[in-house]
Formats: C-alpha cells, structure tokens, sequence
C-alpha cells in the first residue's frame, strides 16, 4: 500500500521516487499522514492555481500553517483582499525597484568569501548563503543592524514541523512568536519614526479607504523575513548542491557567467526547495475519479509538477539548456512569489562572485541532512570542499 | 478548450489550444510560445507576458484592474490601445479563435 507523509524524514531526502508513483499512480492522492488530497501533476497544479475561488488560500497556504497567520498575509487572502493589498506591496519588489541591490549583494558575497579563503573546506550554509540572505534582507528593508544571528535562526526554525508528532512542535512555534515579536517592534519603531521603506509603507497604505490591521503588517513582515531569508538561502544553497554534483554545468557557469540565470532557471525547476504548498477547497472536486470534498486541504506538490514528464521531458535531468519556462519553481497564478525578481537577481549576483573565487568544489558529505519541513527543502549543512 | 493564434514579431504563426480556466500566458508557455516570457509566475508583476489583442475580441474581455494598467506602463515595448498582460486573460470557450500578436521585445 503505497503512503505519502510529508512529516517523513525519507521525504525531506528524497521526495521525488513518491513524487513519481504520485504522478503516475495516485494523481489525486489522500494522504493521512498529511491529512490532505495531494495533486502532484503539472497541469493539476496550474489549473488549481489558477482557481482561486475553488482552491482558497484564506485557511493558509503552508503545509504546516502557524497560529493566528491565516488571511493576515498576502499568501492567506484570497481576491479581491489579496490584490489590493499586493498592489501596495508588489511595486517594491519589480525589477527596476531590486535592481539597486546589486552591488549590496555583491559587496556582501565577497565579504562572505573573504572571510573563508584559503580554506580548504567550508559550510555553504553557515558561511555564504546564510550571510549574504540576511545581510542584503536587512539592508532592503533597512532593519536595525542588530539581532542578526537571531532573526536568521528563528526564520530557519519557524518554517520546520516535527516528524514524530507530524505538527508544528513547541520550539517551531516559538520560533514564529519570536518573529512575529520582533516584527511588532519594528511596526513600532517606524510608527514612531517613518522611513523610506517597505514597512513604513505598509503603516501608511490603505486598503479600500481602510488601514491595515496591525496584525497584518505584522504578519506580512514576518512572511517577507521568512521568505528574504530561509527560501532564499535554501535555493543558494540547492543551487551550490547542483552546481556541485554537475561538474560540467558548473564548468560551464565559471567560463561563461552569462549562462548563470539558465542555472538559476533550471534550479528552479529541478530541485526548488519551494516544495509544496496547499489549499482549501471551497466546494466538491471531482479529478481522476476522485471526489474532493469541500473543506478538504489540498497539497500542491510544485516540487513533482515541476518534475512532470508529461510537461518537462527527461524531467529527472539536470539540464542547464533547457529553459524551463513556465516552472513552478515560483509558485503561479495570483499567489506566485512576490520576490522572484528579486530572488533571480540576488541569486545570479551572489553566484557570479562565489564562481569567480570558488570555480571549483566537490561536495563532502555523502548523505546531507535536511531540514524537517513539510513545505521547503535544502540541507541544513553543505560542505563544500575546494579543488 | 479555446482555440488561439499567436503570432510572433517575425509573423510566426502559432495556434493552440488553451483549456478554459488556463490563463493566456500559461497555455503560450505550455506550448513553447518563444514571444512570452512570464517571468512573475503570473501574479502581474513583471508585464513579460505583453501582448495586443485583435479588435474581435478585445471587448470580450473584462477590463484591466488597476494593478495590470499600473504594469502596462511597464512594458518594454510600445504599449497601444489593445494592449494586455497575457497572465491576466483566463479563458474561456467565448475566447474562441482569438488572435493575440506579440510585441518586438518583453525585456
């Protein structure tokens, strides 16, 4: 009898052998362990994401969703809600408006790699995509140089479940209090001293003639330090871990630095630690003869959708030619990630300098270990040893 | 499932079917449309799925909202007055035979 448990340590490993059985045996899944359908299908996902009404993300969007964050986010509100408040948020985040943090991400790539040169080997994690994401996140939405370590770590832990309750436990709760916390002060100290910035702005927006909540705010800052600093450095970091078991794409990237967003894209789609997300089902769904009831949790697996041969062919090859557009590496639909120009842009900038200074690394451990995560996933150490 | 005809700066023609519910950019993505780009995810956030919708259809359409007429100021190629964002068009069977051009350049 075949299972899909999303708490599973197996899982975190290797997800993709479940994905396929998924796909090609079990395209719309029950599972218990999740306590949710789970479409794992290219063309499902896109169809679910693009039907907002059916596929709600008012009760959450996370795997394992925290308390009291529900429709207090742009991922947690459905339309009309949700547009509005995008509107005010997303033109922070256009190309043009990122393109100023090219040099921030660049100055704090190389002080990242200054400080491990000549070692032979070091933590990718630890030492590179942790610093650079944090740094450059605290200069985007200038917060106060302080609490750094912290905010990174509570970030980390937040986004984990435990495998053995398969729920959040007390120390990922707390986790997100802290954030949330944290993110209450900085309400507070741009209400008492406004700035030029993104939080500032969302103080001062209005939705329909009305004033976000507070709780709102809060709650959005909380989800962009989330996503500025966990998703981001997981991607660095699966994209270090391919670069590293793909010698000649990386051979390829160090002679020619142009062909890095093609990595980038690639990563995106191969391994994104992005991995599932879910939904609410606001009426009855009837798919591959399955009848999905309303009120019923949905998975949406962009890990497997992005693995679909019926959509990627020869989708378990990691192929820096492909150009994999319409990937779910994002998300998609109304709710696609915010960030993604900012994310290309970070990305491409901070693998320009590690290339330059690192062409060559093979990685050391055999076996990674993962963070326990339902929804995301990248190793919580990568060392990388220097050729 | 609507018909649709892309075509591409050069004159390329292309014609796919798009299932309803899909968006425009999805189904021009899905079919390997080289003219859309896409690059948001479809959350009309980057205007790289620009494209001129032909006058038989145009009025078939619900109006842009405020966000994607904020983003067609954006475009990197002219935007004229049947300009859309192709992420923004969900289809239907009314959508059926609709001609889309491509502009010159996304970004």
């Amino acid at each position: 009898m075949f299972r899909f448990d999303p708490y599973s340590p197996a899982v975190d490993a290797d997800p993709f052998p479940f994905y396929k059985t998924l796909r090609d045996e079990y395209p719309c899944f029950w599972s218990e362990e999740a306590n949710m359908w789970v479409l794992s299908r290219y063309d499902d996902i896109v169809a679910a994401l693009n039907d907002w009404e059916t596929y709600s993300s008012a009760k959450g969007n996370l795997m394992d969703e925290m308390p009291n964050r529900a429709g207090n986010t742009l991922g947690t509100t459905d339309p009309p809600r949700h547009d509005r408040l995008r509107n005010i948020v997303q033109f922070a985040f256009t190309k043009k408006a990122v393109e100023g943090l090219v040099d921030p991400v660049r100055a704090s790539a190389k002080r990242a790699l200054d400080a491990v040169r000549g070692e032979k080997t070091f933590d990718f994690v630890a030492d590179f995509s942790s610093k650079v994401t944090v740094d450059v996140l605290f200069g985007l939405f200038n917060l106060p140089r302080e609490n750094e370590r912290m905010v990174r770590d509570k970030a980390v832990l937040m986004v984990q479940s435990d495998p053995r309750t398969r729920q959040k436990g007390p120390e990922h709760i707390a986790a997100f209090q802290w954030m949330g916390e944290y993110a209450r002060e900085l309400v507070e100290l741009r209400k008492r001293e406004p700035g030029d910035d993104l939080i500032t702005a969302l103080i001062q927006a209005e939705v329909a003639g009305e004033k976000l909540a507070d709780r709102e705010v809060q709650m959005t800052i909380t989800t962009l330090i989330m996503a500025g600093i966990e998703s981001l450095s997981g991607f660095l970091t699966m994209l270090a871990l391919n670069l590293a078991d793909h010698a000649d794409a990386r051979r390829r990237l160090a002679a020619n630095p142009v062909l890095i967003p093609e990595a980038i894209e690639e990563s995106l789609r191969y391994n994104t630690s992005a991995q599932r997300f879910r939904r609410c089902l606001q009426k009855d769904v009837d798919l591959h003869g399955q009848t999905m009831r309303a009120g019923d949790f949905v998975c949406l697996a962009y890990g497997s959708g992005n693995r679909d041969e019926r959509r990627f062919p020869a989708a378990h090859l990691y192929d820096i030619d492909r150009k994999p557009k319409g990937h779910l590496g994002f998300g998609g639909g109304v709710h696609a990630c915010l960030g993604t120009a900012f994310a290309r842009l970070a990305s491409r900038v901070a693998f320009e300098e590690f290339l330059k200074q690192v062409p060559e690394f093979v990685r050391v451990q055999d076996q990674l270990p993962w963070m326990p995560s339902t929804t995301f996933r990248s190793p919580t150490r990568l060392e990388l040893a220097v050729a | 499932m609507a018909k649709v005809t892309f075509i591409e700066h050069d004159g390329l023609q292309q014609v796919v079917d798009i299932p309803a519910g899909w968006t425009l950019m999805q189904g021009a993505v899905q079919h390997g449309v080289a003219g859309i780009e896409g690059e948001c995810g479809g959350s009309c956030a980057c205007a790289t799925c620009h494209c001129y919708v032909d006058e038989a259809h145009i009025d078939a359409l619900p109006p842009p909202s405020e966000t994607e007429e904020q983003m067609l100021d954006c475009t990197a190629s002219e935007r004229r007055g049947n300009s859309r964002l192709s992420c923004q068009i969900r289809m239907s069977d009314a959508l059926d035979g609709i001609v889309v051009r491509l502009p010159e350049a996304q970004s």
